[in-house]
């Protein structure tokens, strides 16, 4: 079973679960496509392959509605540094959406570096999202793509923001 | 089934927990000593070992499983190749000898 | 040297439960083994031929005595008794149970120590020269800089899932002592013409399949831009190093297919979008890493030098021992000392409990309780008055770590080869012990001098042959291990890939060859000032490949 998960929780009936776009439904596009089709009117949405140059969206990237980078296996971190250049460098706003392998211990390296929706099929994944029992570290070394407070101590650390 | 080309085979693997290398044997445990292993002589054999292994890699309780190659010889079964030999029999030098000699005496 | 503070004695609490759930997961069954083997190999868990290996981070080769008791202690309880040093200045456990993974990190954490990214497809244990904050000929401690790329780079979410592996070496002075030439990324702290200090930077050197040389790409870069700069690099290779082969994975390759020039004007376009931005840093947490790191207050021993001379004279296995082991101090008074984890005939660089609780001991008592891991498998005391060089040898002596041959053709880096490793395709330590053996003799090595052997298992080169002096590489062939030979290789501030000279041999036959190889070496040098690899330079391979492979040739 396939999930669509945020940090607030599942979300029923999403637009944009891989292949499952009706056929008149708002379509995740592949980068060339999505670059064509920024002349169109109707709302669409671009999946990056992993070495897809993310800058190439920074002319259309007001219009595409949902960025889905794609993760094609748990050893492929491309899609780390694909959502920091969209998020530190393109100033991407949107939903961010990691897609194919997606992975328990993954998603808090995920969440640093900008994502903030996961589309999951991966049973014991899905059970700690929905039990919120992610496997991340609250103290960073390093800045990232989310929100954090600063320090303590040097200026390269940074410390979790918790929800709620 | 028994063919002049062929070589008994047996499965090794390394028990999840701690990693220290095992042999199916016989009665379908993993046993610690390469001359405890069961020997997979015909075809068949080496197919029913393959499942077994298969089965004790998804039930967690082996990893990095292989059929190797033995000769059967008088003093038990020897594997083919030097890594499995190595394998079965520990390390080939004295390695810190005074504490080895305390968890042998140990065991 | 660096002491936690809060935030790091928390991080590696929250790092030792992340990974417990881990293996509790494992255990379980909720993760396979093929999700597991990455998140195991990020905390330096491996899976050998008779267990899993366990390889604990020394950051930069530094540790204090409470450290080295606490290794000695996990030595005991946790594994078989011993340790093995490693050319990465990390220590590793051949025997540990991976249901005991979490008692013993929660041991190491105590003592501020941990096993992040020792493995793995992400930035690993940062080395440094050995000699750090000591060594006379230093331009600055590279050690901070280390320090401050070890913190930056623990758990990066952006750079823990790279095409391969990636070092990172700083090295402080004109001698590099740290190899930085054949790192991923190797720096080399430098002053420019303002005496601002900064680094000239390296990129994809490397050894394994490909060794590979490391390219300059920027003569001086200011100290402040260390982490802006290092992710520019990081990140175009994580985009665009190759993921479709492991063996073209490392960075070096992404240099040579690309181009140093091109490829440098890439990681410049990244760096200017990030070099004013957050990672940039200021002097005041320079200065704040760099004051834990402060030498000890060394005070005057000038008695040393009269009772040296005379101790030396008295003793002349003492003598020879000062002569290989001791390395000029920056203070007049003290010396840097090399405790050898090369007895003869022993097994390169690894230490018993008894041993490592000694030298814990030692440098409490002489050594203003510090201690180097350095790259050669060895121990160093960075701080010793001469006047208790005398004392400090007699104890040594007494726990076998008094071989005085720093340096010398005993002196052999060896991977765990086929032993233990689960890569490798020959054994590398039965060939080490044999080498010793043969030319064990003291007056003998100190005859033939500066000689550096460096042995690997397999072609993935953790025991350095592309460096050594003479490197062996073991390989299998029809089933049996086949020793091939390669001659020229260097790993300083003069670094060069050594050629392989011929074809290979067996492991009857590879002691007596490394012994023809010297004579030749014996025969042809202009003096005992022209050291091996001077002359190798000079005469080239061919007198070798005429001493090892005429009389065959002549038969045929």
């Amino acid at each position: 079973m396939t999930v669509i998960w945020t940090q607030d929780g599942i979300v029923e009936n999403d637009p944009w679960v891989s292949g499952s776009a009706a056929e008149d439904g708002p379509k995740l596009l592949p980068l060339a496509e999505a670059l064509d089709h920024a002349q169109d009117n109707a709302a669409f949405g671009v999946v990056l392959q992993p070495a897809d140059d993310v800058r190439a969206l920074a002319p259309i990237l007001d219009r595409v509605e949902i960025v889905a980078v794609t993760f094609p296996a748990f050893s492929d971190g491309r899609g780390f540094s694909q959502a920091m250049l969209l998020r530190t460098r393109l100033g991407y706003k949107g939903t961010l959406r990691a897609v194919g392998t997606v992975l328990l211990d993954q998603v808090p390296l995920m969440l640093r570096t900008g994502f903030d929706s996961f589309e999951v099929d991966h049973a014991p994944t899905i059970q700690r999202l929905v039990e919120k029992r992610l496997p991340g570290i609250d103290l960073h070394y390093q800045p990232a793509a989310d929100k954090t407070a600063d320090g303590p101590g040097y200026s390269w650390r940074r410390t979790a923001i918790l929800n709620g | 089934m028994k063919t002049a080309s062929f070589k008994t085979k047996v499965l090794t693997a390394n028990r999840l927990t701690d990693g220290i290398s095992v042999w199916l044997g016989a009665d379908g445990e993993w046993v610690v000593s390469l001359r405890d292993a069961f020997l997979a002589r015909h075809e068949d054999a080496v197919a029913a070992i393959e499942a077994a292994g298969r089965q004790a890699l998804a039930d967690n309780r082996v990893v990095d499983v292989n059929v190797i190659e033995i000769e059967e010889t008088e003093s038990g079964p020897r594997p083919f190749r030097l890594r499995e030999r190595i394998r079965a029999q520990g390390p080939s030098i004295d390695y810190a000898p005074a504490s080895a000699a305390r968890v042998s005496q140990a065991a | 040297m660096y002491r936690y503070d809060e935030f790091d004695h928390a991080f590696v609490a929250a790092r030792v439960s992340q990974f417990s759930d881990q293996v509790e997961r494992r255990l379980s069954g909720d993760i396979s083994e093929d999700a597991f083997k990455p998140l195991r190999l990020m905390n330096g868990v491996y899976l050998q031929l008779h267990a899993y290996m366990l390889r604990v981070a020394v950051p930069y080769g530094t540790l204090n005595g409470r450290q080295m008791r606490k290794l000695a202690h996990i030595a005991r309880v946790y594994d078989r008794g011993y340790g093995h040093f490693t050319t990465r200045q990390n220590i590793q456990y051949n025997w540990p149970a991976l249901s005991d993974m979490p008692a013993i990190l929660n041991e190491l954490a105590e003592v501020e120590m941990h096993a992040i990214q020792t493995s793995g497809n992400c930035i690993r244990n940062v080395t440094a020269d050995h000699f750090a904050g000591a060594a006379a000929d230093e331009v600055a401690d590279p050690r901070p800089y280390a320090e401050i790329l070890r913190q930056w780079s623990s758990v990066h979410p952006e750079f823990s899932f790279l095409p391969r592996k990636f070092k990172i070496a700083v090295t402080g002075s004109d001698r590099d002592r740290a190899a930085i030439q054949v790192h991923d990324i190797g720096l080399q702290l430098k002053k420019d013409d303002q005496g601002r200090l900064g680094f000239a930077v390296w990129i994809g050197g490397g050894q394994g399949r490909t060794p590979i040389l490391a390219k300059k790409v920027k003569d001086f870069l200011p100290e402040a831009d260390l982490l802006t700069y290092t992710t520019a690099i990081m990140r175009v290779y994580n985009l665009h190093g190759r993921r479709d082969n492991k063996y073209k994975a490392r960075i070096k390759i992404l240099v040579h297919e690309t181009g140093v020039e091109k490829l440098s004007q890439e990681i410049e376009a990244e760096w200017l979008h990030l070099k004013d931005g957050e990672l940039k840093l200021p002097a005041a947490d320079i200065a704040a890493i760099n004051a834990y790191f402060a030498p000890p207050e060394l005070a005057a021993r000038a008695e040393g030098w009269g009772e040296l001379a005379a101790w030396k004279k008295s003793d002349p296995g003492f003598a020879s021992w000062v002569g290989r082991n001791v390395a000029p101090h920056r203070h007049p008074d003290y010396a840097m000392v090399t405790i050898s984890l090369k007895p003869i005939g022993g097994i390169p660089g690894d230490a018993s409990a008894d041993q490592m609780d000694a030298v814990a001991k030692l440098a409490e008592e002489f050594g203003h309780d510090e201690i180097r891991v350095t790259h050669e498998q060895n121990l160093v005391l960075p701080h010793v008055a001469l006047a208790d060089l005398e004392p400090l040898y007699r104890a040594l002596l007494a726990d076998g770590l008094a071989t005085a041959n720093a340096g010398l053709i005993t002196d052999i880096i060896a991977c765990p080869g086929l032993d233990y490793c689960a890569l490798a395709n020959a054994r590398s330590i039965p060939v080490a012990q044999e080498i010793s053996n043969r030319f064990g003799d003291l007056k003998r090595q100190a005859d033939i001098g500066d000689l550096k052997i460096k042995i690997s298992g397999c072609i993935n080169a953790c025991g350095h042959h592309h460096v050594g002096h003479i490197g062996i590489l073991g390989v299998e062939k029809k089933g049996a291990e086949l020793y091939q030979i390669s001659l020229g290789g260097s790993g300083d501030e003069n670094a060069s890939i050594g050629e392989i000279i011929g074809r290979g041999f067996e492991p009857d036959r590879i002691t007596d060859a490394i012994e023809t190889i010297v004579d030749t070496y014996l025969a042809n040098r202009t003096g005992a000032d022209e050291i091996f690899i001077e002359c190798y330079r000079r005469i080239g391979a061919e007198p070798f490949k005429t001493a090892l492979y005429s009389s065959e040739a002549e038969a045929a």
